[in-house]
């Protein structure tokens, strides 16, 4: 299958900016038959928002910027970063990420983990996703996750443990540290966290994350692919808007768990009665 | 402290690149001193606008300062970027003849702000946008005028240290003339930077790199091995100067209140 990942600076607080580029590579994937398309995290919006978040903020059952993505996606699976509210929870924004295939949203999910210390202030305008799902998108089994969610080990393990052969990581990673050879050292931190998860998940990790300034801030680039056997298969470059492609086999998390029996081996349950034994003794 | 140069000249050129082009503009201004700092700005301007969309104001308070004059024009021509001297000593003067001072500090405030004034106004005559050449020490330890060379739209070297800074200007190719000046605010003749604060900028920057990088308290400092003298100094320097890096307070009433709760980003709609 044919992934590509969007490498992209979105226009802070412009959604129709925004979109307009969004449909420009979805049509320009599509030509080059892609079976995957992913943008990064807030792509739609920008990151920044601040009190803009409620000003920006979609319903992907009734915003036509969901209609035009769903048209412009077809054949094809896109996960798109957006703020969400929906009309049920009116008044709640999720930093959100959908799943769309075969002409719906076929799966939306919200941060858990919303950075909030030192640069981050998320916990200040979103509210917080409460779960990891995995879902059945047309290539296989997929979970998502947004940008510090990678980061907080427990996430890829949920998604691992229900299932997940692919992961799909989308990142506003802002680059810190210019002491390192290469570029930023968050960069390379980001790196490690795709080598280790792939490998400990036997699953493939799709990793994008965005370019440009807000505020100062540089956002570092450097997406990347890795294969269920913990190898790179393609990294885009640092702080540069680039469309990274990359053709791999769906056939190889089974040819890597024939070899690394880790999803066989795999004991939920234990994890789950440690885990209850931990929560009632914080609750303590 | 150590930084890869190749790399923070990529991401610094593209911010000056990306912040000009949100905000429509494609001319940059800066006011050139000949120093050290000023230098790397108009070579990291020049690169990411091109040499002809980069206008230096060189702004000498009378003759005192020839050589630095000298340094900042030569520095221009080599980047091929456009320039201009004006002399403020005519308006410094005007204004004490008025108010006589015999404080240097007030002078060279003074002198500051006349240029922060040019600037301004060189800004919306060219529709060029200042750039800022504080650096991380001087923000830091507020060694800066508020309102005088502290204002700037943005500022590309704000996170790197003096010693930084030197390092960035040696891989950019900085003249050598530059390179070896010790630094100075130009507040008066032979006045320098290290001699007017009483610790040497490696000191500073190894001080503030553990305080503020490293998050170190005063006694981790200390027993790392630096004279607790400078560090109490330098701690107090950095303490008494917030109000330099900060808006001024505004009194609550509402609520929803600028600076408070009203809450955009810089780059709102940009």
């Amino acid at each position: 299958m044919k992934a590509v990942i969007v490498q992209m600076t979105p226009r802070l607080g412009d959604i129709k900016t925004n979109l307009d580029r969004h449909l420009g590579f979805l049509d320009r994937a599509r030509k080059d038959k892609a079976d995957l398309v992913v943008f990064p995290e807030l792509g739609l919006t920008g990151y920044s928002l601040k009190d803009l978040v409620p000003d920006t903020a979609l319903d992907t059952g009734r915003s036509p910027v969901f209609k035009e993505l769903l048209a412009a996606g077809r054949g094809m699976s896109v996960v798109v970063g957006f703020v969400e509210e929906r009309s049920d929870e009116r008044g709640l924004f999720y930093n959100s990420a959908a799943f769309l295939a075969n002409g719906k949203v076929l799966h939306v999910h919200r941060k858990v983990f919303l950075p909030t210390f030192g640069m981050f202030e998320e916990g200040k305008f979103f509210a917080r996703g409460r779960d990891f799902i995995p879902f059945q998108a047309p290539f296989g089994k997929t979970g998502l996750m947004i940008c510090r969610d990678f980061l907080q080990y427990g996430s890829s393990y949920l998604l691992f443990a229900g299932g997940a052969e692919v992961m799909i990581v989308i990142s506003a990673a802002p680059g810190r540290g210019v002491a390192g050879p290469g570029g930023f050292e968050t960069s390379h931190m980001w790196e490690l966290m795709g080598e280790a998860m792939s490998y400990f998940s036997t699953a493939f990790v799709l990793y994008c994350n965005r370019t440009g300034f807000e505020d100062g801030v540089s956002f570092a680039g450097g997406s990347f692919i890795y294969s269920p056997k913990g190898e790179r298969l393609a990294r885009a470059s640092d702080l540069d808007e680039e469309v990274l492609s990359c053709e791999f086999d769906m056939e190889l998390v089974r040819q890597v768990r024939k070899k690394w029996t880790f999803k066989r081996d795999e004991r939920p349950e234990i994890i789950l009665h440690s885990l209850e034994r931990i929560v009632r003794r914080h609750e303590d | 402290m150590k930084i890869n140069s190749a790399f923070v000249e990529k991401v610094l050129t593209r911010f000056i690149r990306d912040e000009l082009t949100k905000f429509g503009f494609t001319k940059g201004i800066l006011g050139l001193s000949g120093g050290l700092d000023s230098a790397v700005c108009a070579v990291l301007a020049a690169r990411a606008l091109g040499a002809k969309n980069v206008l230096a104001l060189i702004m000498p308070y009378g003759t005192g300062f020839s050589a630095d004059i000298k340094d900042a024009a030569g520095l221009a021509r080599a980047l091929g970027i456009r320039k201009k001297t004006i002399d403020i000593a005519p308006q410094v003067d005007a204004y004490f003849l008025r108010f006589p001072t015999k404080s240097r500090v007030l002078k060279g405030n003074k002198m500051a702000r006349e240029r922060m004034s040019i600037l301004y106004d060189f800004s919306a005559r060219e529709k060029a946008l200042i750039l800022g050449t504080s650096n991380k020490t001087e923000l830091l330890i507020g060694y800066g005028t508020i309102h005088g060379d502290m204002a700037c739209a943005i500022n590309p070297v704000g996170d790197l240290y003096k010693t930084q800074v030197r390092d960035l200007g040696a891989y950019l190719g900085v003249p050598g003339r530059i390179m070896k000046k010790q630094p100075t605010a130009g507040l008066w003749p032979g006045q320098t930077d290290e001699e007017e604060i009483g610790v040497t900028y490696a000191e500073i920057d190894a001080v503030l790199f553990e305080l503020a990088d490293q998050r170190k308290s005063r006694n981790e400092v200390i027993a790392g091995g630096f004279n607790a003298e400078v560090v109490d100094r330098i701690i107090s320097l950095i303490k008494g100067s917030e109000f330099k890096r900060k808006l001024p307070p505004i009194a609550k009433i509402s609520s929803r209140t600028v600076g408070h709760d009203f809450l955009y980003p810089y780059d709102w709609d940009k």
